[in-house]
Formats: structure tokens, C-alpha cells, sequence
């Protein structure tokens, strides 16, 4: 625009041309500067449209990214969805759980009683285990009852396998005489028939032999039978001799007893003699004291009666002092009486009375006193009657006790005399029994002498046949024997030759015998060895039954040591089960509080359910949130897509703006190298302005350019 | 004057006083009289007078008892009137201060109370003082509701 003004005043003078220069200088710069413009415009719209393109492919991937928002929106709202129904779920699960949780609490309590039974019953297992362990200790004795019995069959088996041993070794022993046996046999068959010929030599001679010996027989027989007779009779004799000696000993202590019998009945007899006469004289001092006794009881009698009739006139004196006593009684009474009328009349009299009064108070007085004194002998009076009376009562007993005594006297004296006749009596008998005694003790003595002296000579005969006896007795004896050796010896004989005989028959059947006997011992053999081997089997048997057995010894051993290990661990179980039972106490408590921990915990549960429902509230709001913002979110995609179209169309303006900035800059360039041309067109116009040319030049090329 | 004649009625000891008594007599013959009050034995003769015998046992309500020697007639003359009186026995002759005689005491009252004059201790025992006045006051003793007439 303002380069056309200076083409509208463009002139052809020299000033003309250095203003045309001026002009070109300036047009050359105005398109340097369009230029650098347009380059910067250019480069600028590049840089843009780069920009614009970034801006294209951040806001496609924004877009993209947008599309995948609202798409983690949708599924967001999908989980939403399936988070609120799986919160119900959740909170349909907690009710489950809460009841569950209850149902818990009461399985707990059902556990705490249980657990409460199984402490109980842990309790009861407890005694049971005592009662097992006691068990066990007694199972332990018996097992040791066991080993012990079992070391003793283990013994007795070992005596069993060495008796077997032992039995063993006599079989071997047994087949081997078997054997040897058989070999005899052999030569038995050989022999049997040389002793056959031999036997029947002897045969005949055997039975001459016994022809002779059955006399010899006959002969002893008649010599025995005489001896014993004899001995009989030796017998008969040696045992009458010892009676006799035993008779003449018995008699003779017999004697000895006679005579010291006869000695104590000699001595007793003087004894009771002197005794008899001592007793005489007492008799006759009795018979006269019972006299003077009869006589002393008449003069008691007597005097009784003499003293009774003294008492019944003492009794009448008494009596008499009675009556007396009665009238000084009433003498006193009178006196008495008189003596107050006197007291009272001298009262009357006043004092004139007053000597008087006591006259009479003394007569009074005495009066008192003798009719006291009468009283007493009153008294006195009436208990001498009552002796008196009992006096005569008790005399008249005396004069019948002493009639009773003087009969019984009598009666006394009389048997006195009586008892004193006979006392008499046998003190005769006494002495005449004395003097007999005395004789046959005298006697006696002789007897005992010649008796005493018999026994001593029987009792040597009786040794001295009681020798001969047993002399005899052997005799008899030997020819017993001789008897016997002689039958024996015949009957030896009968048999000799009937064994000779049979001896014969036999050697005859030897022969086929010893040869069924070799067969017999050689299958004895056979036999035998079987039997040892036998033998050794069962000894293999017993040693093994020895060795089970002492395997059995010490499998009990252990038995009773496991055993003994299971009391112990009995016990312990025992132990372990008290402390089970505290540990189940613990249980029981433990469980006590489980259930009110569960308790709790459904009571947390039921805040739980609660809490659900709430977040289920929330997330439903979280979901509307969600679905507002994914419709916002929309929209902006929506906004977003056509911004990015108006940025399209940016890019294609912008596109477009380079375009006409490159052909800008074209047209610059083609500007400045016109402007050039007519600077240098100008100089050679000008030669001294040439400024001015290039100026104008850059004038017209500007107005040109523009036209 | 302050002297007493004692006697006794079943066991117990009474004091009369001395002037009152005329004189004191053996008992002899008590002649009953028909219609007599209860207590009147009956009468007797003594020093040429025959006068009622009072038997005290019967008049003081205890049982009757036989005369013996020690029994007595206390003769006795109160206001002109004379009677005897039947005893157990009268010995004794005393003097007795009349200020050891004290009064009955309270607790007898009526009948018995009238009696007695007072009642005093002599040597340890107790003595009955009584009024003779009353005691032979006859309607008196017909006032007594038991035997009378």
C-alpha cells in the first residue's frame, strides 16, 4: 500500500532517480522484511499445523481415552450394580452369619456342657484308670507269677530234654547189645546143636542121681521131724522155768510186802492198844463227870426254884411299895394344893401375909419334890416288877432246861458206861491182835528167807534152759534147711531131667529159633535206629522247646516290664487325665467366654448387616453419581469431537496459511531480485544517484508486483 | 397386886389373877344338872356351898379328859358370883410385872380375842393371861352355836 504512492509520484529527473533509488532501497528492504515475516509466518503455521497435528492425535487419544473413560464409567457402573447386589448378598450373608453366629453361641454352650460332660466323664476315666492301673500292678504280679512258673517248666523241660538225652543214649546203647545180640544169635545157632548130643549124655546120668537122692530125702526127713520134738520140748521146759522164776520172784517181793505189812499192823496194834487203854481211863473220867454234872443239875434246879419263889416275893413287896408311892403321891398333890390356897390367902393378907406366902412357896417346893421322888420310885418301882415277872418267866425255862439237861445226862452217863464196855472189848481184842501180829512176823521173816533163796536158784535154771532153748532152736533150724536142701536137691533132679528132656527138644528148635532170632535182631536193629533217630529228634525238639521256652522266660520278662511300663504310664495317663480334666475345666471356662465373645461378635455382626445396608444406600448414590457423570461425560465427548473438528479445520486453514506464506515469500524473493534489477538498472541510468534508481526501481517493481 | 395363879388346860399354861380366885380344891363329885350349858360339868360342893364347876376343856373347844390327882377346882369369885373352874392341874402361885404382860396380838380376832387379857413370857414359856369376865360371861358361851342347850 504505501509503496504506491511513490510510483504515483514517480518522476524522471535525477532526484527523481535517487528518490527511485531511495525508493528501491526500501522496497528491497520492505521485502527483506516481508520476507523474514512470511519465513516466520511460515515457519510459524508449520510449527502450528505440527502443533495442530499433535494437538489432532492428543485429542483423538483424549477422545480414544474419553471413549475408554466412559466405558470404565459404564463398567463402573456395572460393577456399582453387581457391588450393591453382591453388598446384599454381603448383608444377606451377615444375617446368615448373625444367625449362624447365634446358632454358634448356642453350639458353644452346647460345647461348654459337653466339654463340662467331658470333663466328667474325664473324671470318671480318671477312677477308671486307677482302677486300671491297680489292675495293671496286679497284672504285673500275676505276669511275674507267670515268668517265674515259666523258668520253672523251662527248668523242668531242661531236666525233660536231659532225661530224653539220657534215654537216647541207652536206645543207642540198646541197638548197639541189639547188634552184638544178633551176633551171638549166630553163634547160639553154631553151639545149639553141639550142647543137643552133650545134653543127652547128661540126661541119663541126671537120672540116676535123683534115684539116690529121693532116699537121702526120705532118711533127713525122719532125722528133722525127732529134733524138732526135741525142741519142743526144750521150749515146753526153758518156758516153765522162767515161770517159775517169775513165781518165785513175785512171790518172794510178795513176801517183802507181807512182811513189812505185818510190820506196820504189829506196830499199829501196840499203837492202838495203848490208844484203847488212854481212852479207857477218859471213858471212866467221862462217866464220872457226867455223875457230878447230873448231881451240880439237881442243885441248879433247886436253887432256881428257891430263887423264883424270891422273885414272886419281891414281885408282892413291890406291889406294896407301889401303894405306898400312890399315897405319897397324893400326900405331895394335897400338900401341893394347900400350900397354893395358903400362897393365894397370904396374898390376900397383903404384906402382913408376905412371910407366909414364902412358907408356903418352900412347902410347895418340898411337896414338888416328894411327889417327884415318888414318881421316880414309882419308876423304879414298876420296872422291878417288870424284871421280876420276866425273872420268873426265865426261871421256869431254866428249871425245864435244866430237867432236859439232867435226862440228857443220865442218858450220857449211860452210854459212857456202855461205850466203856466195849472199849474194853477190844483193847483185849487189840493186845490179843499185838501178840498174833508179833508171832507171825517171826514166821514170816523165815518165809521170805527160803523164798528169796528159791526164786534165786529157779532163775538159773530158767537162764540155763532158756540157753538150751535157743541151742535147740538152731538145731532145728540147720535141719529145716537140711530138709529143704534135701527136697530141693530131689526135686532139682526130677526137674533136671525133665529139662534135660526138654533141653533136648529145645536144642532141636534152637537152631529155626536163632535164626527167627537174627532176623528179629537185625530188624530190631533196624528199629532201634529208628527209635534213635527218633530220639534225636525229639531231643532237637526239647532243646528247641528249651530255647522257646527260655525265649517264652524272657518274652514274659519283657511282658511284666511292658506291663509294669503300663502301670507307669497308667499313672501317668492317670495324671494326664487330672490334668485333662483341669484343662477341660479351663475348656469349659474358655468356652464360657467364647460363647459371650460370639455373642458379640453376632451382636457385631447384626451392626455389620446394618452398616451393609448403609454402604449398599451409598453405593446406590455412588452408582446415580456415576451415571450422571457418565452422561456428562458423553456430552463432552460429544463437545470434544467437534472441537477436534474445528481444530481440523484449523490445520487446513493453517495448511493454507503456509501456502500463501511460501507463496508470499516467493513473491518476496521474486520482489527483492526485481528490486535488485532496478537498482542495478538504476545505477547504470544514474551512474552518480545510484541510490536513486534501485529506489524507484524497487518502486515500480513494487507497484508491479502488486498490480 | 400383880399375882397370878397358873394353870393348865391341854398343855397350855393360863394365869388368873390371884384375888379373883377364892380358893383352889381337889376334884371329888361333880353332880351333872339337866340342862346345863355344855361347859357345865355341873355342880359341887365346896366349904358348904354348892356352886356350877365350869369345865375349861369344853369351854375353850377341846376334847374332854378324866380327873386324875393332879386335877383341881380353881374356885373363883368375880363380882359376887362364884364358880369353880375344872383344870388339868394348878400348882403354881407367881408374880408377874404387868409390863411384861403385852397385848393379844392382832391377828386373833373375835371370838378368842375376848379371853384374853394379854399373854407373857415366864421363864422361857408363854403364859395365856385371861379375862375372867368373859370367860364365864354364860350368854356368851350360849352364843356358841355347838351344844348349847
Amino acid at each position: 500500500m504505501k509503496t504506491a504512492e511513490p510510483i504515483n509520484t514517480f518522476d524522471a529527473s535525477s532526484d527523481d532517480i535517487e528518490a527511485s533509488r531511495e525508493h528501491g532501497r526500501q522496497v528491497v528492504e520492505a521485502a527483506g522484511a516481508v520476507r523474514r515475516i512470511a519465513v516466520d509466518l511460515a515457519s510459524g503455521s508449520e510449527t502450528q499445523s505440527a502443533r495442530l497435528d499433535s494437538a489432532v492425535s492428543l485429542s483423538n487419544e483424549m477422545v480414544a481415552s474419553m471413549g475408554e473413560t466412559t466405558r470404565q464409567l459404564e463398567s463402573i457402573a456395572t460393577f456399582s450394580e453387581e457391588i450393591v447386589s453382591s453388598v446384599n448378598e454381603t448383608a444377606a450373608s451377615l444375617e446368615q452369619v448373625g444367625g449362624t453366629t447365634s446358632g454358634f453361641a448356642t453350639g458353644i454352650a452346647e460345647i461348654a456342657a459337653s466339654a463340662e460332660e467331658t470333663a466328667r466323664s474325664i473324671d470318671g476315666v480318671t477312677t477308671t484308670l486307677q482302677g486300671m492301673a491297680t489292675a495293671a500292678e496286679e497284672t504285673t504280679a500275676a505276669m511275674t507269677e507267670i515268668a517265674s512258673s515259666v523258668q520253672s517248666v523251662s527248668r523242668d523241660t531242661e531236666g525233660l530234654s536231659a532225661s530224653i538225652n539220657q534215654t537216647a543214649a541207652s536206645m543207642e546203647e540198646m541197638a548197639r547189645s541189639i547188634s552184638s545180640l544178633s551176633g551171638n544169635a549166630d553163634d547160639l545157632n553154631v553151639s545149639a546143636e553141639e550142647t543137643s548130643s552133650s545134653i543127652n549124655e547128661m540126661a541119663a546120668s541126671i537120672e540116676e542121681v535123683s534115684a539116690m537122692s529121693e532116699n537121702l530125702t526120705s532118711n533127713v526127713e525122719s532125722v528133722a521131724t525127732s529134733i524138732e520134738q526135741m525142741a519142743r520140748s526144750v521150749q515146753g521146759v526153758a518156758q516153765n522155768a522162767e515161770n517159775i522164776a517169775a513165781a518165785a520172784t513175785s512171790a518172794a517181793s510178795t513176801a517183802g510186802q507181807m512182811d513189812r505189812s505185818l510190820r506196820t499192823v504189829a506196830s499199829l496194834a501196840k499203837r492202838s492198844e495203848e490208844v484203847s487203854r488212854k481212852l479207857t481211863r477218859e471213858a471212866e473220867e467221862g462217866g464220872a463227870a457226867a455223875q457230878r454234872s447230873i448231881q451240880g443239875l439237881s442243885r441248879i434246879r433247886t436253887s432256881i426254884e428257891q430263887s423264883s419263889s424270891v422273885i414272886r416275893e419281891m414281885g408282892k413287896r413291890s406291889d406294896e411299895i407301889g401303894g405306898i408311892v400312890s399315897t405319897i403321891n397324893i400326900l405331895a398333890e394335897r400338900t401341893n394344893m394347900l400350900s397354893l390356897n395358903a400362897s393365894i390367902e397370904a396374898a390376900r393378907a397383903g404384906d402382913a401375909g408376905r412371910g407366909f406366902a414364902v412358907v408356903a412357896e418352900e412347902i410347895r417346893n418340898l411337896a414338888d419334890r416328894s411327889a417327884q421322888a415318888a414318881a421316880d420310885i414309882a419308876a423304879i418301882v414298876r420296872g422291878l416288877q417288870e424284871v421280876a415277872r420276866e425273872t420268873v418267866t426265865t426261871s421256869a425255862e431254866a428249871v425245864r432246861v435244866v430237867e432236859e439237861g439232867g435226862r440228857l445226862a443220865d442218858e450220857g452217863s449211860r452210854g459212857l458206861q456202855r461205850m466203856l464196855a466195849g472199849i474194853q472189848e477190844s483193847t483185849d481184842f487189840v493186845t490179843q491182835i499185838a501178840r498174833a501180829s508179833e508171832e507171825q512176823l517171826a514166821s514170816s521173816q523165815a518165809l521170805v528167807g527160803s523164798i528169796d533163796t528159791t526164786a534165786t536158784q529157779t532163775r538159773h535154771v530158767a537162764v540155763a534152759t532158756v540157753e538150751q532153748a535157743k541151742t535147740t532152736q538152731e538145731i532145728v533150724k540147720s535141719a529145716n534147711q537140711m530138709r529143704k536142701t534135701a527136697k530141693e536137691v530131689s526135686q532139682a533132679n526130677g526137674q533136671q531131667g525133665k529139662a534135660a528132656r526138654e533141653i533136648i527138644k529145645a536144642a532141636q528148635g534152637t537152631a529155626a529159633v536163632s535164626a527167627q532170632l537174627q532176623k528179629a535182631a537185625s530188624s530190631q536193629t533196624t528199629a532201634a535206629k529208628e527209635i534213635a533217630q527218633a530220639l534225636e529228634s525229639m531231643r532237637r525238639g526239647a532243646v528247641s522247646t528249651n530255647r522257646a521256652l527260655e525265649e517264652q522266660t524272657a518274652a514274659t520278662g519283657q511282658v511284666s516290664k511292658e506291663t509294669e511300663r503300663l502301670a507307669r504310664q497308667i499313672a501317668n495317663m492317670g495324671k494326664a487325665m487330672s490334668e485333662q480334666s483341669v484343662a477341660s475345666a479351663q475348656i469349659a471356662s474358655t468356652t464360657q467366654s467364647i460363647r459371650r465373645q460370639s455373642e458379640e461378635i453376632a451382636k457385631g455382626v447384626t451392626q455389620q448387616v446394618r452398616a451393609a445396608k448403609d454402604m449398599k444406600t451409598s453405593i446406590e448414590g455412588i452408582s446415580k453419581d456415576v451415571g450422571l457423570i457418565t452422561r456428562s461425560n458423553r456430552q463432552h465427548l460429544d463437545a470434544f469431537t467437534r472441537v477436534l473438528s474445528s481444530i481440523s479445520e484449523i490445520r487446513e486453514v493453517t495448511l493454507r496459511n503456509v501456502t500463501s506464506a511460501k507463496s508470499l515469500t516467493d513473491g518476496a524473493a521474486g520482489l527483492t531480485e526485481r528490486a535488485g534489477l532496478l537498482a542495478r538498472l538504476l545505477d547504470r541510468i544514474g551512474g552518480n544517484g545510484r541510490a536513486k534508481r534501485p529506489r524507484s526501481k524497487a518502486k515500480q517493481a513494487g507497484g508491479t508486483e502488486n498490480a | 397386886m400383880n399375882t397370878f395363879v397358873l394353870f393348865e388346860v391341854a398343855g397350855t399354861t393360863y394365869a388368873v389373877r390371884s384375888e379373883f380366885v377364892q380358893q383352889i380344891d381337889m376334884v371329888e363329885a361333880v353332880t351333872p344338872v339337866p340342862n346345863a350349858v355344855a361347859a357345865v360339868e355341873g355342880v359341887v360342893h365346896s366349904r358348904g356351898q354348892v356352886i356350877p364347876a365350869l369345865n375349861l376343856r369344853t369351854r375353850f373347844g377341846f376334847p374332854k379328859a378324866a380327873f386324875d390327882m393332879r386335877s383341881r377346882l380353881v374356885v373363883i369369885n368375880v363380882e359376887g358370883r362364884v364358880l369353880g373352874l375344872l383344870v388339868d392341874t394348878a400348882r403354881e402361885f407367881v408374880q408377874i410385872p404387868l409390863a411384861s404382860i403385852e397385848p393379844p396380838p392382832e391377828g386373833i380376832t373375835g371370838l378368842s380375842s375376848h379371853y384374853l387379857e394379854g399373854i407373857a413370857t415366864l421363864k422361857g414359856r408363854l403364859v395365856l393371861v385371861l379375862k375372867l369376865a368373859e370367860v364365864i360371861d354364860l350368854v356368851d358361851v350360849q352364843t356358841i352355836p355347838s351344844e348349847a342347850l
